[in-house]
């Protein structure tokens, strides 16, 4: 049985008798941040903030991985955006270039020509405890990062999702084989023509044996990739060439209460699951401030956060598992 | 006048004692270094384990919500808009995934507050209650919850923050809360039980608590089992508005038989057959009279119990009636 939640009512204001705290003095008011001055340099050293062309605005924030320019970012909110420039610190970067992919984990090598910047630390394993703090980046300034606190606030965890490609159809399991029960619409399957009803023979020359097979060949292709899928219909055997997708494009804009609470994807990330290990953290983060490096109060890197995912939560890929990441992208250069 | 002055003198002494209880940190603006940041860690992280230990997710009828056990035999806090009812069944899961047979108390319709007891044995893990009302504006908090329904990869999720508002029957913090952390407990620094989370506002930094002040202002109508007033949080039972799902007629050898029954009714999923004869409503004797009484008085999901003899058998069923159709 789906249990779903019970939902918090939006709160009528409290009667204006109520005695308040001043809002700098809150959790994200300026004197917390100005206290956060140590961790903020750790912030604002390693950066970077991409800009959109068209807007001038600020989209996503990057986490600098090299002295000579290698950025990692959030894959999906780059590609969103058709031009863009970057700055580290004060320095604007106008040539940026996308050098790797990994859409397991949405992520995105990008190089910028520079030298001497000051990368974060790989290698170190992040296990914190709940309750320990770490700070992000908040709102930003053209010259100022702004540090946002928040503390780690559940168990390290993969978060499933499925793969992040997608055919865009239905699976139906039977005696003799694997068939398409339905199509979705503006799906790369609609568009190349499958059919509901259709038998699955083959995907890019290797027999279709069942559905967990086909699921688990799909897992391993990227969104934009075409696949070659040989079907039988009736008695006519033919051959498709399918566009995968990915996941969040097409069966997106989930509207769950507690996303419409949570401000929707105005400030929640559209791809916020199918990751193999995050930290979750309660920094508040918005889908525009994810991408960037989150620091322990030492100063320590201990990820990137990957998604803004509602509310209350906001996830990072560890620092070893960035790492990892790194060195996996590096080979594509 | 001597009398007077001793009671002054302790009273000062009182006061001076439970300022040098209180946290460093929660007399300042705000942090003023990494330090003070680190104090406040230290506090929460030892108190987060008991905490974690005690906070629950309720879950009945397809929903769910939060809750925090606060004593050793299962006495448990929640919201009135999660458990909604009085004496309701709901079930109770640790976060461990364990889970217990709950029954809710009494609520507050007006202010939110709601009670509820497990019923298997114990003991139970709990956490103490911050029975002096001691926290002040700008005191530094915790916040746990099954936010958006129990995961046991996850766990609870916690969430920090100040209190930056306070009223008679509501307190506010900057602890982020969702849909689920319904019911769930707010803790000041020394690990006691301040708060139980309520609603809150469009901002992510709005939250609204029930105090314990308010649970403790009603606290024996709430063990009782009472619905206390009138107000959004909670509806009470329509009366006549429940639906057993059965025609009886006079039965000769005394009590109700049983001439249809409605297909998936619940009195069809108690086990009752046509030709069975009632022999007890409530546990009075079946009368026609005592049976539409009853049905007048009780409201969608509120209980009946019905004895009855099926064949050579005697059956004997509490039934929740659904909604009349």
């Amino acid at each position: 049985m789906k249990i779903t939640t019970i939902f918090l009512l939006i709160a009528f204001a409290l009667p204006a008798a109520a005695s308040s705290l001043p809002s700098e003095r809150r959790k994200n008011g300026p004197l917390i941040q100005d206290a956060l001055g140590p961790v903020q340099i750790s912030l604002q050293e390693s950066s970077a903030v991409f800009y959109n062309n068209a807007t001038s605005g600020p989209f996503i924030y990057g986490t600098i991985v090299s002295e000579d320019g290698l950025i990692l970012t959030k894959a999906s909110e780059l590609e969103e955006v058709d031009s863009y420039y970057v700055r580290v610190g004060t320095r604007k970067y106008r040539s940026v270039l996308v050098v790797a992919r990994n859409q397991v984990w949405d992520v995105a090598l990008v190089k910028i020509e520079a030298t001497g910047l000051i990368p974060v630390d790989l290698s170190r394993e992040a296990n914190l405890a709940h309750g320990t703090w770490v700070v992000s980046n908040g709102a930003t300034e053209r010259r100022f990062r702004r540090p946002r606190p928040g503390i780690v606030s559940a168990n390290k965890r993969e978060i499933p999702g499925g793969s992040p490609a997608v055919l865009g159809v239905g699976l139906d399991s039977k005696d003799d084989g694997v068939y398409v029960n339905s199509v979705t619409e503006k799906s790369g399957a609609e568009e190349a023509g499958l059919k509901k009803g259709d038998l699955l023979v083959k995907v890019d020359g290797t027999a279709v044996k069942d559905r967990d097979g086909l699921i688990e060949y799909l897992k391993t292709k990227d969104p934009d990739e075409v696949i070659t899928l040989e079907i039988k219909r009736e008695e006519e055997t033919m051959a498709l060439e399918v566009t995968l997708m990915a996941r969040h494009k097409l069966y997106g804009g989930t509207t769950s209460r507690n996303d419409q609470l949570s401000g929707g994807e105005v400030q929640q990330s559209p791809r916020r699951t199918g990751f193999p290990m995050v930290l979750q953290h309660e920094t508040m983060l918005t889908r525009r401030t994810v991408g960037g490096p989150i620091f322990t109060l030492d100063n320590e890197f201990v990820g990137m956060n990957i998604a803004a995912v509602n509310r209350v939560e906001a996830f990072a890929i560890p620092a070893a598992e960035l790492g990892a990441i790194v060195e996996g992208l590096k080979k594509d250069l | 006048m001597k009398f007077g002055i001793i009671v002054t003198v302790a009273s000062l002494m009182c006061g001076l004692m439970a300022h040098a209880d209180r946290p460093q940190f929660n007399d300042k603006e705000a942090p003023q270094s990494l330090d003070d940041f680190r104090a406040i860690q230290k506090a929460l992280q030892t108190n987060l384990e008991r905490a974690r230990a005690a906070t629950v997710c309720l879950e009945m009828g397809g929903g769910s919500g939060s809750a925090v056990i606060i004593s050793e035999d299962g006495l448990v806090l929640t919201a009135a808009h999660v458990i909604s009812k009085v004496d309701q069944e709901i079930t109770v899961v640790m976060e461990d995934g364990r889970k217990l047979k709950g029954v809710s108390l009494g609520l507050n319709s007006e202010t939110d507050s709601g009670m509820l007891q497990i019923v298997d044995d114990g003991p139970f893990p709990f956490v103490d209650v911050d029975l002096e009302d001691t926290t002040k504006l700008g005191d530094w908090v915790f916040a746990l919850g099954h936010s958006g329904g129990f995961d046991k990869e996850r766990g609870i999720n916690v969430r920090v923050g100040r209190l930056v508002r306070q009223a008679d029957a509501t307190i506010q913090s900057d602890c982020m809360l969702i849909g689920g952390d319904s019911g769930g407990p707010l803790f000041n620094m020394d690990g006691e039980l301040i708060g139980i989370h309520s609603r809150v506002g469009a901002s992510r930094e709005e939250s609204m608590h029930v105090p314990l002040r308010e649970f403790q202002a009603h606290w024996d109508e709430l063990k009782e089992g009472k619905f206390i007033g009138s107000g959004s949080f909670a509806k009470k039972t329509i009366p006549g508005s429940g639906f057993l799902g059965l025609i009886t007629e006079k039965a000769e050898e005394g009590g109700l038989r049983v001439t249809e029954i409605w297909e998936e009714s619940v009195a069809e999923k108690a086990g009752l057959k046509v030709g069975d004869r009632i022999l007890e409503i409530g546990g009075e004797e079946a009368t026609a009279e005592g049976l539409s009484d009853k049905l007048a008085e009780l409201g969608e999901g509120d209980k009946l119990k019905l004895k009855w003899m099926s064949g050579e058998e005697t059956k004997e069923e509490t039934i929740q009636l659904e909604k009349r159709p």
